[in-house]
């Protein structure tokens, strides 16, 4: 390799020829590396992080794909910093290209200070603060195959942003030992390659530097992993499922978690299947789980119905994509509320939780499965595709604080002293005792139809109000013991935001901004959405002149819920919405507070 | 003894076909001596899909057509009851039919008995997927379930009853109920039932029904013989009834968590904190 075989355009730098120019410190560093899918991105992404995690910074990644194997164009985007973040930063710092597309759909977002390291071997970059290397040409040779391009330009990238080698190669080391030998051994040397080319152009090495963090106990997991942790861990063992994006990774995980623990995974035919197997498994006594998205969310609503009529708990985990329909499978969206909280026909308890960190969703997990079994409701996880996919720096989950709660399971001795076993009893806060099938000395009917206290199938009218009363108070019993609402920011402030789920990150990015502004707000971030909380959102309105519910869909779908059962605050009440597939950037929702302007 | 819920009388209208199915089902149980408490009844939607409240047992009324994946369900979290689906021609082949495919692929040592009238009889008498052409102005050709089950390469037991023939019938789902109990797998039965009401086809069977196993040739372990008998009965105008299919191996049962006394299925598993927290701490130290 020599200098002349680099497309090596003029860095405009303060420092004159010959001088050495001080690196610039990015304290809060975004890096977007964009291809056509499998060109590798997603790997470049994952090294990055992992050498992020060493320097104990916090890191969020993000990933845009599109739902096909090979082909199209993918990028990933890698953010470092110092402070906790949850959010994809606004402007990118340094772009990785390895097409023109990568170029052009990146620029825009490149900050001012931006610089493109792109792969020359098929094309060129006009703009003044680049490099390109022939990376694929480059690797080619020595390597036998161009694929370890992405490797060479992690190591380029590794010369820009003055990492250190030693733990940069031990990045590669880490990733590709559970390969074998030859992987391991040809992305050392694409690596080298990589990092020899940056460091022989001009002007290349240390131009940009990465301060160290303190972060250092903290581990980088996403949302569905979380789920599926949270899962094991609150005693699920029996899970079924259909493939969806952007869900499927919980089935993956449970199928790798799920077997040490005599649990069961199951792949369902489709979502009908999987949803009424959960429910076999669950009247037969196991903890369950099924995951899904937007078009399987539609399938499964029969069977939540059946579930809430027939009062066997069930859990649903939905990672919400662009809808309706197949919609956007790869993109962010929470459209699905409106339909959960009127899921089905005729009228059934529900409860939906919506986590808003993966550390979250670990625990809010395991209170789904103790509220569902105590409760004997269906409840919904509702997630969202951001908080499903993309990774982000975490608290290591607290087993501590877990609990297995079977609410009124029966034990066999506890079951021979009664007098009668009625599997629908009229008890005090409507939840009736069960013993599974195989309890000795009884057995149990259920049924979706409207039935008596054994589980008859009944059209008495005073049973009918009495057994609809039974389940829907449930919803109102239930308050104290769902999910609890956060809060953030100084309690005098006089601006609110209110959201759920990922847009969590991005709200209190633009708090922070607020406050350099000299600007107060105040962020309740709602885990559980339905039944609406009003204990906990009706004082929060009172004592704010404006909230913002901030969510990713057309119509405002959890503002309008608020505005339907708190309609004494409708004129506090302003959406700030976003359906084009992306997450908030902070600015964005700042651009929307007219209180800042 | 603690007070279960108590049968109700049956729905069905005097004669109907169902209830030789359910005084079959007696019997069988009583004859391989299932404990009430052990033995799960998922029923489908419509008429036969009752037979659960008129039984003393644990059920489920399942939906219109689901009710094979609750009773896989059932089966593979706990592997020690006795798990039988049961519903109509209409909520298993029409409805139901992707679950009814992937069942014999999934084959859990479970019981599915399709009670088959040719007709929607709970609401009235609408034609179904096994009726013949003309009824009801059907002009679709009857399904055949017994040549599709042996279409599908996986270790079940078939067979074909007649409610006419009680005595046939209870033998056969004795036989069908002592398999899965040996865990070897998905059995299924569909049961000539005929609705007086709407299609009552007692005469007209009686006079069809050609047992298979009293054929030259008859051998149930061999797949490719048994659709021959059958097509060739069918083309014949005549109905197979018999057992169809009838693994030679036992124990092909590689889809299936494994039975009691190997493994205790989810159930009874101990998902305790306290039982699981070593492996848990392990489980989460992975993350990094």
């Amino acid at each position: 390799m020599t200098t002349a075989e680099a497309q090596v355009r003029p860095i405009p730098s303060e420092a004159g020829p010959g001088e050495t120019r001080p690196p610039m410190e990015l304290a809060d560093l975004s890096v977007m590396i964009g291809g056509q899918g499998g060109d590798g991105t997603l790997t470049v992404s994952d090294l990055l992080g992992r050498y992020f995690r060493k320097r104990g910074l916090y890191v969020y990644t993000s990933r845009n794909v599109l739902s096909r194997i090979r082909g199209g164009h993918a990028d990933a985007s890698v953010r470092s910093s110092r402070d906790p973040i949850a959010a994809v930063k606004a402007q990118v710092d340094v772009l990785v290209a390895f097409d023109n597309e990568a170029v052009e759909m990146g620029k825009a977002e490149l900050a001012p200070h931006g610089f493109v390291l792109y792969d020359s071997t098929t094309f060129h970059v006009d703009l003044p603060s680049s490099v390109g290397f022939p990376f694929a040409t480059l690797v080619g040779g020595p390597l036998g195959q161009p694929i370890f391009k992405n490797t060479a330009a992690y190591g380029a990238l590794s010369v820009l942003l003055g990492f250190d080698p030693t733990m940069t190669r031990a990045v590669i080391e880490e990733r590709f030992r559970r390969r074998g030998g030859e992987a391991l051994e040809k992305n050392l040397k694409a690596l080298e390659i990589g990092r020899k080319a940056a460091l022989d152009a001009p002007g290349v090495a240390n131009r940009y530097s990465v301060a160290d963090g303190d972060a250092h106990d903290l581990i980088l997991t996403t949302g569905n992993q979380a789920v599926a942790l949270g899962f094991v861990v609150g005693g699920g063992r029996f899970f079924a499922g259909y493939p969806i994006t952007p869900a499927t990774e919980i089935m993956e995980y449970l199928q790798r978690y799920l077997p040490a623990f005599d649990g069961v995974v199951r792949q369902a035919e489709d979502e009908l299947a999987a949803i009424n197997m959960v429910i076999g498994a669950s009247y037969a006594g196991t903890r369950v789980m099924t995951s899904t998205s937007g078009p399987g969310l539609s399938l499964m609503t029969e069977g939540i119905g059946h579930a809430g009529a027939a009062e066997v708990p069930v859990v649903v985990a939905d990672c919400q994509r662009v809808g309706p329909s197949t919609g956007q499978p790869t993109r962010h969206e929470q459209s699905d509320l409106s339909h959960l909280a009127n899921l089905g026909h005729g009228e059934f308890p529900r409860f939906i939780l919506a986590p808003a960190t993966p550390e979250d969703a670990f625990s809010i997990t395991v209170d789904a499965l103790n509220l569902a079994e105590r409760w004997r409701v269906p409840v919904i996880l509702l997630l969202d595709q951001a908080l499903c996919q993309n990774t982000t720096t975490s608290h290591r989950f607290d087993l501590g604080s877990v609990r297995v709660d079977r609410g009124k399971r029966l034990s066999p001795e506890a079951t021979a002293r009664l007098q009668q076993f009625k599997v629908y009893e009229f008890t005090e806060d409507g939840v009736s005792a069960v013993a599974p099938p195989g309890t000795p000395g009884v057995w149990s009917e259920v049924t979706g139809n409207e039935h008596d206290e054994w589980g008859h199938v009944s059209v008495n009218p005073s049973n009918r109000v009495r057994q609809m009363k039974k389940r829907m108070e449930k919803m109102v019993k239930a308050r104290d013991e769902l999910p609890h609402a956060r809060f953030f920011g100084p309690p005098e402030a006089k601006i609110g935001f209110i959201g759920f789920g990922n847009t969590a990150g991005p709200i209190l990015e633009s708090m922070r901004l607020l406050e350099a502004k000299g600007v107060a707000a105040r962020f309740l971030e709602a885990r559980t959405l339905y039944p609406v909380p009003v204990h906990e959102i009706d004082p929060f309105l009172k004592d704010v002149d404006v909230a913002y519910v901030v969510e990713h869909n057309y119509t405002g779908q959890f503002a309008r819920l608020l505005r339907e059962t708190m309609p004494w605050h409708h004129a506090k009440l302003r959406s700030i919405l976003k359906y084009d597939g992306y997450t908030f950037r902070a600015p964005q929702i700042l651009a929307e507070v007219k209180e800042a302007a | 003894m603690v007070q279960s819920a108590k049968p109700v009388p049956p729905t069905w209208c005097p004669g109907c076909g169902d209830f030789g199915v359910l005084a079959a089902v007696k019997r069988a149980a009583a004859e391989l001596k299932i404990p009430t408490h052990e033995l799960v009844l998922v029923g489908g939607i419509g008429c036969s899909g009752s037979i659960h409240n008129f039984l003393e047992i644990n059920g489920i009324h399942a939906l219109h057509g689901r009710l094979l994946a609750q009773a896989v369900g059932v089966k593979l979290a706990n592997p020690s009851l006795t798990v039988v689906a049961a519903g109509g021609d209409g909520d298993g082949y029409a409805i139901g039919m992707g679950h009814f495919m992937h069942a014999f692929k999934k084959n859990a040592s479970i019981l599915y008995l399709v009670m088959n009238n040719e007709t929607y009889g709970l609401t009235k008498g609408q034609a179904s997927p096994t009726s013949q052409i003309g009824f009801e102005g059907n002009v679709e050709p009857p399904f055949h379930s017994i040549l599709t089950a042996l279409s599908i390469p996986a270790p079940n037991f078939i067979a074909r009853t007649f409610s006419g023939d009680p005595k046939g019938m209870t033998a056969i789902l004795a036989e069908a109920l002592r398999f899965n109990r040996e865990g070897r797998g998905f059995a299924f039965i569909e049961d000539l039932s005929p609705c007086v009401t709407y299609n009552d086809t007692y005469k007209l069977w009686r006079e069809k029904v050609l047992d298979v196993s009293k054929l030259p040739g008859y051998d149930p372990t061999d797949r490719k013989t048994m659709f021959r008998l059958c097509l060739e009965t069918t083309e014949q105008g005549r109905i197979p009834i018999g057992v169809m299919h009838r693994p030679k191996e036992p124990g092909h049962d590689g889809l299936e968590v494994k039975l009691v006394g190997d493994r205790p299925g989810p159930v009874r598993t101990d998902i305790g904190l306290a039982a699981n927290l070593p492996a848990y701490e392990k489980l989460l130290s992975g993350l990094s």
